[in-house]
């Protein structure tokens, strides 16, 4: 009995052979692909950018004890050679499929023979020989799409350029396929290749625009950015490595000093005010009042609004000569001063008092789903015990809302570090530069002050204090699922 | 013994809609009492109005003699148990024991005093220091019920409280509720749509329906004598086979058969007859020999058969009607099959065709 | 053993019966009410000026105090806002800005929307190897700073030839709205029960097929939050607009920002004012038709995040 069930699962599986062989033709494929990338779309400066930044970083590990590790010129030298010497690198790509071709020719003769008749992934095949064809005659046609507009322009520069390696890259991918598919051995499961060339299929092909925009926008032009912030980049980017230059002259900017003082002052006083009064109103609503959806609706309405609008109205409503202070004044209080615009001392208040304006209804709108969520028998047991309504809030409900809370901080958080509109639209970073943020420091530096390599290095910075606060939470949130 | 608990006339509406209607219930000290209906029929309404949970529209509720129409759920004297434990998660078992001691400003020599018993008597001492998410539903139902205990009150409510737990669990949760309440001999008002729960456990059972009660007495009254039409239906699994006809000097006609209604105890309205529903138990019907010995007796034609294990239910047609009877597994019988069956009319139950209630 | 004789049901004796009596006007009610009254008060007041800052005359502007009422009501702020309000060169107000927006807008919502659904689809019903790994860095993509990746975007739209353009703003959007509602999607087909979905591979339906016949079909709801969610984010934004479009093309934010702080001339505040109202309404009208889908979305896109 028990040797029957084994054979027959014997007989469904690939042979260990096969499978290694299998795993080694995708490995290749796989390293061709990447080294083709890597030339392809310019990895390389940005790695050898981050590099020399890591290098210098090593170097100066141990300066507050006068010890230098000399690794940057070491790491100079040795890419020097590298590329002296290993200068056939460049033909690592067609190396890499060659040796994938290699390795299908193995598959083939490991198989019992071709079948082109009866072939399981004839079609998928013929789907890739299909894409090989495209690529060729897009790389024939090159010269004529070129004449098609700037994006004609930009697909025949990318044929010209890349068609011929992706077409072999096509190709191979198809002869594996038709050798694996003319296997009669692999009925059950499938193999290692099929199951990355073929299982699945159109979900990968959905999921790519997805996949494009994490890998290449989110994780790749992030990792661009603080590359080229080592660069002394100003109207257009650079690769002229200056090590930390730009962080220095950065923090002895008195500008992006008054910007990380009011991010800091915007940031704990919004915090605490949008978190508080956002939990006080939820706590108002969730009495069982009359009108709750009323007073709901104008709560929030704010939040629906632009930061401009809210900046450009709370500008007016603050306006010394006719708003609040005006009115003040006018009712008798002839030497009450309260001008958050053109004051620099408090501006950031009144910046403060707009923000919560707009952004408190969401704070009560994410505390009062948390409310709701309660069980309803916590709230009768309370009761019973006779404990009165503040303290079940501050004893019972405030504790189980704990992942309410911690949410609700890392939006607002995540928010705060973004602050840009509000500034622009209220005070346009003035008087002076009494109410400039980093996210405002970046945008000038990048767009109007032709000096990218300080925006790359403010907008790095920015990146790093979000990530302060985003991966301990991360990893509360999704670790310690795992764990539980 | 006194009067527990006195619900006179309660009404409770939400908007226009009567959930509670002008409903009456007497309680008396020591009581074991459930609520049993399907759900919606107004048995946890009714409980949380006991309790003070809601705000009642008309009525009286009187609790140990005192009207407590108007008092707070802790001014009430009772301690309630909930289906989902409703324990305070951030608190360790003695913690959510003592929290409403603590807030009573009780000392706490003597709040130590009340956790240690109520440990005792629930078997929760080694669990005092743990938290609610680090216990098993069981477990957790435990220390919920010895959040009332510690109240050192006269008067339990549970609300459904074995509902979230696996079958096995409730079998064993619900004999130790029996003897928690031999223990203590307080008044109890268990919530429940289980009827195995509410026979098992109570003293007597409130059977409601679209918040009415329609019967209240001993689960053997019941049973055995169901008010109206309603109650007989859902008591009992299987449940009871209705068969309509007319009663008329001393006997029950229905299609072509006559049944005599010798030594079946009428109700004052109904020695007068008239269309009617004739009731009668699956399991109070004889097959075989013991149908000899029955007042009455009829041959069936088997339709089909449903083996449960160590009975089966056989479907038959009676005077144009399904219906069914159990007999012994190792009887083989088939759809086709004649059988003779019998029963005793004084066991059975009969209804008024027009109101339901008992004749 | 206890007594189980049937008790006489007791009559309604004299004492409390029926409603606990709640005075009207309790603490708990005038702390409640009057803590809420005057929260609304507060969120209302810059409504209320907007509005009639905009129907006033600039002498009565000048005169009187931004909360009084107007005395004569004038819309000619309102046509100038529209019309014939200066931003640089332009002095055709702000409907070009406005045109821009809608222009923008609407391929923004439907090709976001398009691609995040599929998206989520993919991710929620057919697992593959390696999507959580993206999945995961296209949210954190959420919570990162758009400074960081401001200038990479600007390189890739130039090399497509699109920057300056609308269509690059709208190719922008697409990637930026990508994890939220990618997000919000995946949640929602992840909660659609699985036997739905393994009933239709029984009966052979394909990914596509699934997606439009049986899964498009049941999140309708979902939909319209992603909707409103896009509206108002797009039409609100203004750190792309001003990064990725020119003064012709600026989106309508842009284009108020531009006239209300721009330095030259008189500052006329009920022309700026009509303008920041004439802004506001797309999602305010949007906000105040979708009453709860509103509530839900953000909700839903954010405690979830």
């Amino acid at each position: 009995m028990a040797d029957t069930t084994s054979s027959l699962s014997g007989t469904g599986s690939v042979p260990q052979t096969r499978d290694r062989t299998e795993r080694r033709v995708l490995l290749s494929l796989v390293l061709a692909f990447v080294t083709w990338l890597i030339q392809a779309v310019g990895v390389g400066p940005v790695l050898n950018l981050l590099g020399q930044a890591v290098a210098l970083g090593i170097e100066n590990l141990f300066g507050w004890v006068h010890i230098r590790i000399p690794v940057l010129s070491a790491y100079q030298s040795l890419l020097d050679t590298a590329t002296e010497t290993l200068g056939f690198l460049r033909y690592l790509p067609w190396a890499a499929l060659a040796l994938a071709a290699l390795f299908v020719g193995l598959l083939f003769r490991q198989g019992d023979g071709f079948r082109w008749a009866g072939n399981r992934l004839a079609r998928k095949s013929v789907g890739w020989i299909v894409a090989a064809a495209l690529l060729l005659l897009a790389m024939a046609l090159s010269s004529l799409i070129d004449d098609y507009g700037k994006v004609g322009k930009v697909v025949a520069g990318f044929a010209t350029r890349n068609g011929a390696f992706l077409a072999a890259f096509c190709l191979v991918a198809a002869l594996a396929l038709a050798v694996i598919g003319s296997s009669g051995i692999l009925v059950t499961r499938a193999g290692a290749l099929e199951r990355v060339l073929v299982g699945n299929v159109t979900a990968k092909v959905a999921a790519l625009p997805m996949i494009l925009v994490a890998m290449g926008i989110f994780f790749g032009g992030t990792i661009w950015t603080i590359a080229y912030s080592f660069t002394n980049s100003k109207l257009l980017p650079k690769e002229h490595f200056v090590g930390f230059d730009q962080y220095a002259r950065l923090w002895g900017e008195p500008r992006w000093m008054v910007s990380i003082e009011n991010l800091a002052i915007y940031g704990v006083l919004s915090l605490i005010f949008q978190l508080v009064i956002g939990f006080l109103l939820a706590v108002l609503l969730d009495q069982k009042i009359r009108f709750e959806n009323t007073f709901r609706t104008i709560l929030l309405y704010p939040f629906a609004l632009s930061f401009i609008v809210t900046g450009l109205v709370w500008q007016w409503i603050l306006n010394p000569d006719f708003g609040v202070q005006h009115i003040v004044r006018s009712i008798g209080f002839e030497s009450f001063v309260f001008d958050p615009i053109y004051d620099a001392s408090i501006v950031i208040y009144g910046v403060l008092l707009a923000a919560l304006w707009q952004g408190t209804g969401l704070v009560m709108c994410l505390m009062l789903a948390g409310l709701r969520g309660i069980d309803e028998d916590i709230w009768k047991a309370a009761r019973i015990d006779g404990i009165p309504a503040w303290k079940t809030y501050l004893m019972i409900i405030v504790p189980m809302m704990r992942p309410v809370f911690i949410t609700t901080l890392v939006i607002i958080a995540a928010g705060i570090v973004k602050v840009y509109d509000l500034i622009v639209a209220q005070t346009s970073g003035g008087p002076g530069i009494a109410s400039e943020v980093p996210a405002k420091y970046v945008y000038d530096k990048m767009f109007l002050g032709q000096n990218l390599g300080q925006g790359f290095a403010a907008s790095t910075m920015m990146l790093l204090s979000v990530l302060i606060v985003l991966i301990p939470w991360a990893y509360l949130e999704f670790g310690g699922k795992k764990r539980g | 013994m006194g009067t527990s608990i006195s619900v006179r006339d309660l009404v409770l509406s939400f908007g226009s809609v009567q959930v509670l209607k002008k409903l009456n219930l007497e309680v008396a000290d020591g009581e074991f009492i459930v609520l049993l209906g399907s759900s919606g029929c107004g048995k946890s309404t009714l409980l949380n109005c006991i309790a003070g949970l809601l705000d009642i529209t008309d009525g009286q509720i009187w609790i140990k003699e005192k009207n407590v129409t108007w008092a707070e759920p802790k001014d009430r004297g009772i301690g309630m148990v909930f289906q989902s434990y409703a324990l305070y998660p951030q608190m360790t078992v003695r913690g959510n024991l003592s929290f409403g001691l603590k807030n009573q400003r009780l000392p706490k020599a003597e709040i130590d005093k009340r956790i240690a018993r109520a440990a005792d008597v629930l078997q929760i001492e080694a669990l005092l220091d743990r938290k609610p998410g680090a216990l098993s539903g069981g477990q957790r139902q435990r220390v919920a019920i010895g959040r009332a205990l510690v109240r050192d009150v006269d008067v339990f409510l549970f609300d459904e409280p074995l509902s979230n737990l696996d079958a096995k669990l409730r079998a064993d949760l619900r004999v130790e509720l029996k003897r928690l309440h031999n223990q203590l001999e307080n008044t109890m008002i268990y919530v429940t749509h289980d009827q195995v729960e509410a026979m098992t456990l109570a003293d007597r059972i409130a059977i409601m329906r679209g918040g009415q009660i329609m019967q209240f007495a001993s689960p053997k009254e019941i049973y055995s004598r169901p008010a109206n039409r309603y109650v007989a239906d859902f008591i009992g699994s299987p449940a009871m086979n209705f068969v309509e006809g007319t009663v008329a000097d001393g006997a029950f006609t229905c299609a072509g058969h006559s049944i005599p209604l010798d030594g079946y105890e009428f109700t004052p309205t109904g020695r007068a007859g008239g269309p009617a529903w004739f009731g009668i138990r699956p399991e109070h019907i004889q097959t075989g020999e013991q149908a000899e010995a029955m007042p009455f007796r009829t041959e069936v034609e088997v339709d089909l058969c449903e083996p449960m294990g160590a009975e089966t239910q056989v479907w038959a047609s009676f005077a144009d009607m399904q219906f069914r009877f159990l007999v012994d597994f190792a009887l083989d019988l088939k759809r086709g099959d004649k059988v003779s069956v019998g029963f005793d009319p004084a066991r059975a139950s009969l209804f008024h065709k027009g109101n339901e209630e008992r004749m | 053993m206890v007594d189980i004789a049937p008790h006489a049901h007791q009559p309604v004796a004299d004492g409390p019966r029926g409603k606990r009596p709640k005075p009207l006007f309790s603490l708990r009610n005038i702390v409640v009410y009057g803590t809420l009254l005057l929260v609304s008060a507060y969120y209302l007041v810059p409504l209320y000026v907007m509005i009639v800052t905009s129907l006033k005359t600039m002498e009565e502007v000048r005169l009187g105090n931004v909360f009084s009422f107007p005395r004569d009501i004038t819309f000619a702020p309102w046509v100038k806002a529209w019309a014939e309000a200066c931003t640089g060169l332009n002095c055709d107000g702000l409907s070009r800005g406005f045109a821009n927006s809608v222009w923008i807008l609407v391929p923004s919502v439907l090709l976001s929307i398009i691609v995040a659904s599929v998206n989520g689809y993919a991710l929620a019903n057919w697992k593959f190897k390696g999507a959580d790994i993206f999945f995961t860095i296209l949210i954190f993509g959420a919570f990162i700073p758009y400074q960081v990746m401001l200038y990479p975007v600007v390189i890739v739209l130039r090399e497509l030839g699109v920057y300056g353009t609308r269509t690059g703003l709208v190719i922008v959007h697409t990637i930026f709205g990508m994890p939220i509602l990618t997000l919000l999607f995946r949640n929602y087909f992840t909660s659609v029960p699985e036997e739905i979905f393994k009933a239709a591979r029984v009966d052979g339906a394909g990914f596509w097929t699934i997606f439009l016949k049986i899964m498009m079909p049941m999140s309708l709801p979902i939909f319209v939050v992603a909707v409103i969610l896009q509206v108002t984010g797009i039409w609100n934004d203004f750190l792309f607009g001003v990064v990725y479009t020119k003064p012709d093309t600026y989106p309508m934010t842009v284009q108020l920002n531009n006239i209300v702080n721009s330095v030259q001339g008189t500052k006329e505040y009920n022309v700026n004012m009509a303008a920041t109202i004439l802004t506001g309404l797309v999602p305010l009208v949007v906000y105040f038709i979708s009453g709860k889908l509103f509530v839900r979305g953000i909700a839903a896109g954010a405690v979830k995040g």
